[in-house]
């Protein structure tokens, strides 16, 4: 049967040479032209109580997305002895109102489908929840409760502050919360808003007064940014929202941003913090930053794409992929209101701890001018941020969150529709110059959590940095 | 309430976009749909085709059916880490192209193992979607076509990484590695962790990928789903172009899954790098082909999550003993888990928080739950359902996993329906089948400090074996 078996071979072969004729899959696809990035557009209106209302329609589906957000935050209104007031006040918002108890409040929720989602940060906070649009007006009565009428029980408070104290204690065990506890602290100090953490006593000294007192200064509409997103009018919004909060009387306005300068910058230096046993180092590497309002802005975010932001950026390709020490590193600028910090790292094997180190560095010493940026790194540096935008609004969370940054962020009302003009304008020299500006060499904090017996001799070997050994709550160890 | 399916596609949803052709004030009920369009080609592959043109983007999401539970005792991990060698290149790809295509033109790309399927995905920008399917055509058909020694130890590496930072340096990242093995025997393919013990990682080789390849990585254990701004006949001519010619596989031996046979209790304790005790119970629970498991994730609901579930309620509000509660119904294809876990607050033992725990478990089996917790359960599902189809990706991950799962890609309707129908009595019910005396109870506790575990005099010591191969239960 060989001579059959040859024929029908033969057959099938030239069919599917006929079908897969014009196929060689050495060469990829040409993409087609792109598409058009359409922005959304929404409405925006001031209130009578000095709330902004912006609505943004989408009606393919029965969702709606609510949120209050309140420009400023803990590093504004927060005393420095009382870290986790702001955090706290917005959990106390669920423990129940003049008229609702907060089971009451919960099981309402429940019967909504929603869940009402409030909190404070440093630089902003919010309270928001999204629904069926069907649930939109009864929900928005629940928010309206709770930020209006909330009685802030006692027994509420010493609960929370329970708990609080419990994840504190948890996080001192958790490597990259150490981490990043540490590093905030080293780099900003004490005297600097974005160097305070939560402690033990900061969750103590928090009293049932400074709750009510923060909620009344804090929670004010002279501040807030109502955005309403999804399957809603515009008029039908402001409707809802009038209605729902008739009672919320004007006052507040949008803080001022006078930070104290960054401590001034000091000579590259490793912290060390002992976690006997560590399977992995966590490195967190880096020092203050621009503010967002920078005009360093576009260059800056191409350039950290290239140096960290991408699966196939400098520092993620060449520790994770080629010398395999990593499950995965990168970089980001923080870019708040004042110096945020830059910031790099990731965890690395034990072992390889010093060779990660002399890594970073050297991808560091790359974008400023050792390895040039190619021109196709910086297309995809370039296409990643503009070709992603549309990704923003595909839902009604997305679109309601990146229309209400611009408005907390006092940034122009075409921010996105300038955005790919902005990147594309973006040269090679800039990438360079902002790299060596801000990914300062001779002044990085370099935070390192991992086996202090393991990895400080290798360290030391490296010649990097002096090490300075920390505990977890970054200051000198009691046995160094 | 969550719901499994729906959580999946949350998981590894990076995009979004809904349906075109609801108007405004259309009911939740009417919203939940998604129109597709499903078709096999001559080589088995299925192919799953939905338009949504909200953003001019599309998901391609492939999944094979294979997972950790086709691998082998000594062997764990490999399917997680083929997972991973999947993304080095392919015949006709070179390594770096892929992310070249989709992270650098705008999109993004990513893969995922469970103990019963892997999938690959990209978001990209529309104009991307044939790259995207030259991508995955190619490493589905010529993966070993550039495989090398180098490549792979480079991505072994990484795996042994990934495990290091999920599980190894986490606090208590070890609970559900034990709770699994000390409910399951050796021998079942769902009682080793997904991403494989590290000795056994070490272990594998080229060969492995090869064999393992050649077994599950063919057209027809796999299915394509294009989810987006796409036009459906420009898709099918792509998909016939760069999947047509691929070879079906052979026949696979799907794994058969031994009922369970935990007959008693079983005490563990594991000493941690830890400050604070936690408690983990664990009940052996359906997998998907069993109705029960809808009613197990309503339990899960009453029992905790929200101020007014029973164990959240009792032991984090009224009694404060605990900082935090957490029950959930992990439903795999084949077998599930039922957990809750408990972490105190100080002054409260391990042993206390176990029998108040177990006395609100009781008193709802003996009395089933009340009307108000069946409505106050049912009453979020149809939002769930409804805000999982903003996504190109989450909508292609709920039409596959219907496909794959349940032979039928609109399965989510009938789960939906499922859903809807649990009773009061079906919950009692399935409290009473699943979560009975036999189950794990884990504490984790500090080094050094053994007697922190909740009745410890009972418990056995749990260890890692020194070649981090597998877990020492002591005998008692």
């Amino acid at each position: 049967m060989r001579a059959l078996a040859l024929i029908l071979v033969f057959t099938a072969h030239s069919a599917l040479l006929r079908a897969q004729a014009q196929l060689d899959r050495n060469v990829p696809p040409t993409p087609g032209p792109r598409s058009t990035i359409h922005i959304p557009t929404w409405t925006r209106v001031r209130l009578a109580n000095g709330a902004e209302l912006v609505v943004t329609e989408k009606h393919d589906l029965p969702l709606v997305a609510f949120s209050i957000n309140f420009v400023g935050g803990a590093y504004n209104f927060e005393p420095a002895d009382k870290v986790g007031l702001a955090a706290i006040t917005a959990q106390m918002l669920s423990e129940g109102t003049a008229t609702r108890t907060a089971d009451q409040l919960s099981e309402a929720q429940q019967m909504l489908g929603t869940q009402i989602a409030a909190g404070v940060s440093g630089e902003g906070g919010s309270i928001g929840f999204t629904s069926l649009a069907d649930k939109f007006e009864p929900a928005l009565a629940l928010v309206a409760d709770m930020l209006l009428n909330s009685m802030f029980p006692g027994a509420g408070l010493e609960r929370i502050r329970g708990r609080t104290l419990v994840q504190l204690q948890l996080a001192k065990d958790q490597p990259n919360a150490i981490a990043s506890n540490v590093f905030a602290k080293v780099v900003y100090g004490d005297q600097h808003p974005y160097g305070r953490v939560l402690t033990e006593a900061s969750v103590n000294a928090i009293g049932r007064d400074d709750i009510v007192a923060f909620k009344l200064a804090y929670f004010q509409p002279g501040r807030a940014v109502i955005t309403v997103t999804g399957d809603v009018t515009p008029a039908a919004a402001r409707a809802a929202v009038e209605k729902a909060f008739a009672g919320w009387p004007a006052g507040g306005s949008r803080p001022a941003w006078d930070y104290p300068p960054a401590p001034a910058l000091r000579p590259t230096t490793i912290y060390l913090v002992d976690k006997p046993n560590a399977a992995q180092s966590v490195f967190a590497i880096g020092l203050p930053g621009p503010a967002r309002n920078t005009p360093d802005y576009y260059a800056i975010q191409v350039m950290n794409n290239l140096l960290g932001g991408l699966f196939q950026s400098r520092l993620n390709h060449n520790i994770r992929e080629v010398k395999g020490y990593s499950y995965g590193v990168g970089s980001s600028f923080a870019f708040g209101r004042g110096p945020g910090p830059f910031r790099a790292g990731g965890g690395i094997v034990t072992a390889k701890t010093d060779s990660a180190l002399i890594e970073f560095m050297k991808e560091f010493r790359g974008v400023e001018g050792e390895v040039p940026f190619t021109d196709d790194e910086i297309a995809q540096g370039k296409e990643s941020l503009i070709q992603s935008l549309p990704r923003r609004f595909s839902s009604v969370n997305g679109i309601g969150g990146s229309v209400a940054l611009l408005f907390t962020q006092d940034l122009p009302q075409t921010f996105y529709q300038d955005l790919p003009a902005r990147i594309n304008a973006v040269t090679r020299d800039d990438l360079v110059r902002v790299a060596r500006k801000y990914v300062d060499l001779g002044h990085l904090d370099i935070v390192i959590v991992g086996d202090r017996s393991v990895v400080e001799g290798p360290l030391k070997a490296t010649g990097i940095a002096p090490i300075v050994p920390l505990d977890r709550d970054g200051k000198p160890p009691t046995n160094p | 309430m969550r719901i499994r399916t729906l959580l999946l596609a949350a998981c590894v949803a990076l995009a979004a976009a809904p349906a075109p052709g609801q108007s405004q004030g259309t009911g939740a009920r009417d919203a939940i749909n998604i129109r597709f369009e499903r078709y096999t080609l001559p080589n088995g592959l299925n192919v799953i085709l939905s338009v949504d043109r909200t953003i001019p983007q599309a998901a391609v999401d492939v999944w094979y059916h294979v997972g950790s539970k086709n691998e082998v005792p000594g062997r764990t991990g490999f399917a997680h880490m083929f997972e991973h060698v999947m993304f080095t290149g392919s015949g006709h790809v070179p390594y770096g192209m892929h992310d070249r295509l989709t992270e650098g033109v705008g999109g993004n790309n990513n893969g995922s193992t469970s103990n019963d399927r892997t999938n690959y995905f990209e978001n990209v920008p529309s104009n991307y979607v044939e790259s995207a399917l030259w991508l995955e055509s190619d490493r589905m058909g010529f993966l070993l076509d550039q495989l090398d020694q180098a490549k792979f130890v480079a991505q072994r590496d990484i795996v042994q990484n990934e495990r290091r930072q999920g599980i190894d340096n986490q606090p208590y990242g070890r609970a559900f590695e034990i709770l699994t093995a000390a409910t399951l025997p050796d021998a079942n393919p769902y009682s080793w962790p997904v991403v494989g013990y590290m000795a056994d990682l070490q272990q594998a080789t080229v060969e492995d990928v090869k064999q393992f390849f050649r077994l599950y990585y063919a057209p027809s254990n796999a299915t394509l789903a294009i989810v987006g701004d796409i036009d459906p006949g420009k898709v099918k001519d792509w998909v016939t172009r760069y999947f047509g010619d691929l070879p079906r596989g052979a026949p696979i031996t799907r794994p058969t899954i031994p009922p369970v046979t935990l007959s008693a209790e079983q005490r563990l304790v594991f000493e941690d790098q830890v400050q604070v005790p936690r408690l983990y119970l664990a009940w052996p629970a359906p997998g998907e082909d069993n109705d029960d498991t809808h009613a197990l994730d309503f339990l899960a609901e009453i029992l905790s999550g929200p101020r007014t579930a029973r164990i959240t309620k009792a032991l984090v509000y009224d009694q404060q003993s605990a900082a935090s509660v957490s029950a959930f119904n992990d439903t795999n294809e084949q077998l599930g888990a039922f957990v809750i876990i408990i972490t105190p607050r100080p002054g409260h033992t391990l042993t206390e928080l176990e029998a108040s725990t177990d006395s609100i478990v009781a008193r709802l089996k003996r009395d089933g739950p009340t009307a108000d917790e069946m409505r106050r359960t049912g009453a979020g599902l149809e939002f769930d359902f409804v805000s999982a189809l903003e996504s190109n990706l989450g909508k292609a991950e709920i039409l596959t996993s219907g496909l794959v799962f349940h032979g039928d890609a609109a399965y989510y309707h009938t789960q939906y329906a499922k859903l809807k129908a649990v009773t009061a009595a079906d919950v009692q019910r399935v409290a009473n089948r699943y979560l009975g005396a036999a189950r794990a109870v884990l504490s984790i506790v500090p080094q050094g400090k053994p007697d922190q575990a909740s009745k410890p005099e009972s418990s056995r010591k749990v260890t890692v074996s020194p070649d981090g191969g597998h877990y020492i239960m002591e005998a008692k």
